[in-house]
Parts: structure tokens; sequence; C-alpha cells
């Protein structure tokens, strides 16, 4: 398959005793933005150093960009671009020395780079040193030496920690950008509403292992609505009826989540009742993310 | 009710607990060095007239006076005893408290852990009031045990008080110099180059005044340890001295933190360039970069150390003619070109540790990372930090040996050898000692505080090997025991053969490891 830009079968990395990947697979296709979604500690950090080659996989296949992250890192690396979570940058170098320095390191030239643009959108102060520079601004320093050039394949890591929503919003413009001029994007988050927004693709880790995977639209269509309504008359009892889960009846007002199969025979059981309120709530991302987890849970106990 | 100090003992406790392994190393070793010297002292002199003969020696060259500073009782025993200990190893003394008080204000500012406890119940001047105790606290036990290990080891008891004193004098003035050098600059490395200056400085005035104009010595606390005269006829009366200097520097450091934000330093920091130089464009240049400010004043410090012993070496050329004379100098660490550059070989080899252990830093906070993710590999990345830690600390080196030629031309000495030559003499065991850094980093974080531990293991081992009349195969594992003491003993080959060898096998295995391990 020449058209994914990253293909992980299996991975598993270990540190000690501690399995921190358990036999993970990541699809990334060329041209899409991918979301990598995963609590705090659940893998997606350590997923991103073996892709970038940093750690050494202890079995599994992992090919980025046609090639193996851990032999042939350092060619790999000119044709992609990485903004880490945490950005930790040479106390005595300006912000614009280090843009410069990553830019040249790319073996990309900064004069023909975007970079001017990129420090006015993102208002940085170049002038400053890295020691001066808050969390945030920071993260822009990296940010700005990512989106300069145009690589083929852009890995980050939680990009928007520290940003402001104004920053974000420009964040947010220029993912596009990179995706409209046909550059691929990894996103991992625990932000889920800007997954939501520009992700083609999610991918969902717990504990090393894929959770869940695939198309946006699809998860969606597989997951339940939520329906909380009123009612003029007796609750009618929506007990055993097919598709229908987490009921709660309180007086005349009924709450459960509903599988997209039961919708039709809810409905009408509902409106037989005589509804005098409805809504009916489409599955967040949030949702998604909870429901991955509570049957992965729920199946483990 | 919250004042400005307040939440200091909870400080206290948690500075001590991160020194818990830092301080007593460091004590113990300084303490170790005072006893052996002081035990060693009576079996190396056969009677009272040996011994004055001995302090007469150093008292009549100059070179030595300025190294260690005069024996003021040619007939006291301690004295002649803690010759090397009075005002050289005070210096150790000194870097070790300046160490500690930064460690725990400036660098924990810097790293804005200090940010992340002010949001608690801590006062503005807790965490300099926290260092200033732990420092008194450790200042009073390295005097204490100093005291009673030279008691224990045959000297006079009044006379190991006054020492220990002494030193824990010195420690407590260095404590001041490193609290308000603190204040001064946002970045913990400009701090710690203004405390090492001020440092050196200190010494200079003694080394002047002890070989001039007596008054200069009375300038610098490191002068007044051979004032004090503690195995002689003591003057109790100056050790208050100490106390006062130390208190004035602190208050003036409270002053100036009074004066300045959480974070900033007193010296504003200029703004930086807006884009970067093309010659900063791999891992190399970085590592040149980011260490060129400490290269210069590394550069500047031995180039003047090497004039200002150039120009008074010629001294001892007199005392060369006679034969009770260079048996004593032989005892004192031999000729003093050999006996400086025996120890500024060991301190030089410290910045290939300042390297290295950056490196460690870098790849902990993730600038590793960060430059690992571009088309630099790990090959590049490890390399230039392996040769600007080798390459720097010879070029140090030839540095030296160039200031010691110059200020020997200078001062007119006879032909004593090239001390160019004499200086690199010791570049293969520094190579030998960094490229043990080098693999300690390789081998994995956790191990990486080994790379400060090297060279003062090595130069303890040497020191306390000869006085303690060690075995030879336990004091030859120090590579620095390798290196001939040019200029008076002759180049060898097989010396720096075999050094270079041994740098090079180990900065194979490091590479060898570095490269199949995970990175951060």
């Amino acid at each position: 398959m020449t058209s994914s830009l990253i293909e992980v079968r299996g991975l598993v990395k270990t540190f000690g005793a501690f399995r921190a990947l358990d036999g993970l697979d990541l699809v990334v296709g060329a041209g899409e933005v991918h979301g990598f979604l995963g609590p705090n500690g659940a893998g997606k950090s350590t997923t991103i150093r073996v892709l970038l080659g940093l750690l050494r996989k202890d079995a599994g296949e992992v090919r980025i960009l046609g090639g193996d992250p851990w032999r042939d890192a350092a060619t790999l690396h000119r044709r992609l671009a990485y903004v880490p979570g945490d950005v930790s940058l040479w106390p005595n170098l300006s912000g614009g020395e280090i843009v410069d320095l990553l830019i040249r390191m790319r073996g990309a030239d900064p004069a023909t780079s975007r970079r001017e643009e990129l420090i006015e959108r993102f208002s940085l102060d170049p002038t400053k040193r890295g020691r001066a520079y808050s969390k945030g601004n920071r993260q822009k320093v990296a940010l700005v030496a990512a989106l300069a050039t145009d690589p083929d394949l852009l890995i980050l890591d939680e990009p928007t920690s520290g940003l402001d929503p104004l920053m974000e919003q420009v964040f947010n413009e220029c993912v596009a950008e990179q995706t409209a001029r046909g550059a691929t994007v990894l996103l991992s988050s625990h932000i889920l509403s800007e997954v939501d927004r520009l992700a083609d693709r999610v991918t969902i880790i717990r504990e090393g292992r894929v959770v869940e995977s695939g198309r946006l639209s699809d998860l969606r269509h597989l997951s339940r609505s939520r329906i909380v309504a009123t009612l003029s008359g007796a609750a009618p009892d929506l007990t055993g009826t097919p598709g229908v889960h987490d009921l709660a009846v309180d007086g005349s007002r009924v709450s459960c989540t509903v599988d997209p199969d039961g919708l039709p025979a809810v409905l009408s059981v509902l409106t037989a009742a005589g509804v005098t309120a409805l809504t009916s709530t489409p599955p967040s991302l949030e949702e998604l993310f909870l429901d991955a987890y509570r049957d992965r849970a729920g199946a483990g106990r | 009710m919250s004042t400005s100090t307040s939440g200091w003992p909870l400080l206290l406790r948690l500075g001590l607990r991160q020194d818990r392994v830092l301080a007593p190393v460091a004590v113990a070793v300084l303490v170790l060095m005072s006893v052996a010297s002081a035990a060693a002292t009576p079996g190396l002199y056969a009677d009272q007239a040996d011994r004055v003969r001995a302090a007469e020696a150093i008292n009549a060259s100059p070179a030595i006076v300025a190294l260690y500073g005069p024996v003021l009782d040619v007939a006291s025993e301690g004295e002649l005893a803690m010759t090397k200990m009075t005002v050289l190893y005070a210096v150790f003394v000194a870097v070790l408290f300046v160490v500690v008080v930064r460690r725990h204000t400036r660098v924990e500012e810097e790293t804005g852990r200090t940010e992340l406890l002010g949001g608690t119940a801590l006062g503005r001047d807790a965490p300099l009031v926290a260092t200033a105790v732990e420092a008194v606290l450790l200042a009073l036990a390295l005097g204490l045990l100093t005291a009673l290990g030279n008691t224990v080891s045959g000297l006079d008891p009044a006379g190991s008080v006054a020492f220990g004193a002494l030193w824990a004098g010195t420690a407590l003035v260095a404590a001041g110099i490193g609290a308000v050098t603190a204040q001064l600059s946002a970045s913990a490395r400009t701090c710690a180059a203004y405390a090492a200056g001020v440092v050196g400085l200190l010494f200079v005035l003694r080394a002047v005044g002890d070989t001039g104009p007596g008054w200069v010595s009375w300038l610098s606390p490191l002068g007044w340890n051979t004032q004090v005269r503690a195995y002689g006829d003591v003057r109790w009366w100056l050790l208050p001295c100490y106390a006062v200097a130390a208190i004035v520097l602190l208050g003036v450091a409270f002053r100036l933190r009074s004066r300045r934000d959480l974070g900033s330093g007193l010296v504003p920091t200029r703004p930086g360039p807006r884009t970067g130089s093309p010659r900063l464009a791999d891992a190399f240049s970085l590592a040149v970069k980011v260490h060129s400010t400490t290269l210069v004043l590394w550069s500047v410090a031995a180039g003047a150390l090497g004039i200002v012993f150039g120009m008074i070496a010629p001294g001892i050329g007199d005392l060369l003619d006679s034969e009770v004379a260079q048996s004593i100098i032989d005892e004192l660490g031999g000729a003093l070109v050999a006996a400086i550059l025996s120890i500024v070989a060991v301190v030089l080899t410290y910045f290939a540790v300042t390297v290295v252990s950056h490196a460690g830093r870098d790849e902990q906070d993730g600038r590793a990372e960060l430059v690992l993710a571009t088309a630099t590999s790990r090959g590049r990345w490890f390399a230039a930090s392996a040769t600007l830690a080798l390459v720097g600390t010879a070029g140090l080196l030839a540095v030296t040996g160039a200031g010691l030629w110059i200020g020997y031309a200078a001062a007119d000495g006879p032909g004593i050898g090239n001390l160019l030559l004499a200086a690199l003499a010791w570049a293969p065991a520094a190579w030998v000692v960094g490229a043990l850094a080098v693999l300690s980093l390789a081998a994995g974080l956790r191990w990486s505080v080994l790379v400060w531990a090297w060279p003062a293991a090595f130069l303890t081992l040497g020191l306390v090997g000869d006085l303690l009349e060690l075995p030879g195969w336990l004091t030859g594992l120090s590579p620095y025991s390798h290196v001939p003491s040019l200029p008076s003993d002759a180049w060898s080959w097989g010396s720096a053969g075999g050094l270079s060898a041994v740098a090079a096998v180990l900065l194979t295995v490091a590479w060898w490891r570095f490269r199949s391990r995970d990175i951060g």
C-alpha cells in the first residue's frame, strides 16, 4: 500500500516491566489529517517517538514515509516536521535563531520559507531568549519552525497546549493550508474539539492498544444518540426495547441512549405516550471517546 | 501571618533532601584530604630541623607561595602539614558552597520550580533564607569534622579548631558570594561565571599580596586563611571577620532580591537576533554556539592563570640548585609548573564535563528530541558534544601552556623546556576522563550523575593515594597518574599513546551503546 505514509502493525514497546505499547496498529493515508486520541499515558507520545526513531521498538512493523524510522531516521526526517507536546528551548538562543536552526537542520532555507509570515500570524516576538518564553510561546516557536517549510508529513503532538483560542484558530488555518497543498498530518490530542474540526479519520488508543479506529462519520454512525423526552402521560416501559441503553425514568422525564437501529421503534413509542419536549443529541467526539473506553474497560472485566 | 520569609523550613528540608548525596560526599572528600595531609606529614620529615628547612624552602619560593601561601610559623608542624589545605583546597571548599547556593536559588528559578512553589504560601525571600541556613549547617559540619579529623591525626587541638573555623569561614563567605552572584543574571550559567570570577579574583589577590605588597592579601578572605596562623600564634580575632563578610554579602543578596522580579536578573537580558546566522545550521555549530560564552571565559581564565604562574615560576630556578630544596619540592608534588598543571588539567577536564552534562540535560528536557527529529542523525548529535568536549579541553590546555610560556618568557626565566608541550601532555589523560563522562551519558540518563564524579574522584584518588601510600594499582586507576610531570620529566609517547588509545576505546564503546538506546 503505497498511499500510506505511516504504517504501524502490532507495535510493542516496553520500559522495563511496563508495556507502554501493546500491539498497536496505526495507518495514516496520504493527504489525510489523522486524529490520534487517548488519555494521558495511553502511549501517544511513545508511538510518535518510535515513529521518529527516537525509541527502539520491541516488536511489530513500523514504516514511515516508506522507510524504517530506526535505520533511516535522518534521511526520512528531511521530509517531515515535528512539534513535541512540551517544547523546551535553548535558554540563551533567541526564538528567531531557534526557528532558523530547526529549518536549516531539516535541510531547508529559512530565507525562502514562510517564517516571517508565520511569526507575524502567531504574533511571536523572535528576539526573546528561549528562557524568557512562556509555554504557549515556546509552542509557537516549534510550530513556526514546523509549518514554515512544506514537509510531506507533519507530526504534531498536542500542538495547541498552551495556545490561547485566537492562536488555536491560527493553528487550525495553518493545518488546513498544509492539507490543501497535499500534506499529511498526524495530530495527537486530547482536545477533542480540535480533532473534530480537523481530522478525517481518528485512532483512539488506551493503555497502548487501539480501541477504535476509522472515519469520523463511520464512528458516529456506530454510536448511540442520547434521547431526552418529557412526556404528557405516563412514561412507557422501554425496558427490553432493542437498542436502548442507560435508561433512566424520572417522573414524566425519560432519558436513554439509543443505537441507530433502535431509533425508529423508540420514537414511535415516545410519540404514542405524548411527547411535550424531545432532544436528540448526536454523539460528540467526547462521547465516542468515553464509549470506547467504557466498552474496553467493560470487556476487560 | 505570611511574611516574605514564610515557608523557609519546608524549603530547607527540600534542599537538604536534594543534597543528600552531593553534600555528604563533598564534605567527606574535603575532610579526608585534610586528615590525610595531617596524618602523612610526621612521616615525611625526620625532625623539627627538617620541618623548619622545608617550611623555609616554601617561603623562599615565590612560586610556591603564590600557589599555597606562605608558612607564617616555620616551627609549627600543623602549618606545614596544612600548606596545601589552607588556601588552595579552601578554593574547593568555596566552589562547593557556590554550587550548593546556586542550585537552590538561580537554577531553581531558571527551571521554573521556584515559580511552582511561589504559588504556595512561600515568601519571596524563603528560598534565599533556606539556602543560607543550609549553607551555615553545612559549613558548621565541615568545620567541626575537619577540626576533629585533624586533632585525631595528631595535630594540635586548638590549632585544629582554628583551622576548622577558617574552612567554615571560607565556606560562609563563598555562600555569600554565591547568593549575590545568583541575583545578577537570569541565566544560571552566567551567574556561575560571575561567582567563579570572584573566587578566582580573591585567589589572585592573595597570590599577589603573598608574593608582593602584603596588604593586598588582607583584601581577600582566602588571604585571611593564611593570616589566621591556625597552628601558630592564632589570630582568633580574625575568625569573626568571615562571619561579618558573609552577613554583609547575604544582606546585599537580600537587598538585590527585593529589587528584582522572580526569574529576572539585575543585569537585563539584551534582545536576541531576529534571525539565525547561516553558520548555525548543524549539531556541532549549535554546541559551539551554546557553549561559546563558557569557552571564552574558560580561555581567558586559563590564559591568565598560565601567564601569572609563568611569571612567578622563574623564582623556582634558584631553589632547584639546592639538593634539599629539590627534594622538598618533589614532596610537594613535583616542580611548580608540573604541580600547577596537574591541578589545572583536572579543572580543565570539567569543561568537557560541562559540555557532556549539558548534552544530558538537552536530552532530558527534550531539546535533543527536537534536534533528532530533524535531518540530524544520532551520530552527528553525539559526535558534536563529544568532539567539543575533548577538543575544547585540549584547546584550553594549549591556552594555559601558551600563557605559561608567555609569562615565563616575560619574566626572563632560564630555559626549562617546552611549556606548551608540558600542558598538552595532560590532554590524553583529560580525554580519558572526558570519554568516561561521554560513556556515562551514553549508558543512559540515570548514569548521568557520574559525569560530574569522574574528575573529582581521580583527583582525590591521586592526592589521597600519595599521602596514604595506597598500592600502585589503585592510584594507577587514575589516568592523571600516568602523565609524566613535564617539564621536569621527559615527554612520553607511551603515556600519550596509551591514554589516547584508552580514550578512543571508551568513545567507541560509548557510541556503540548510544546508537542502540532510547532517547530521553
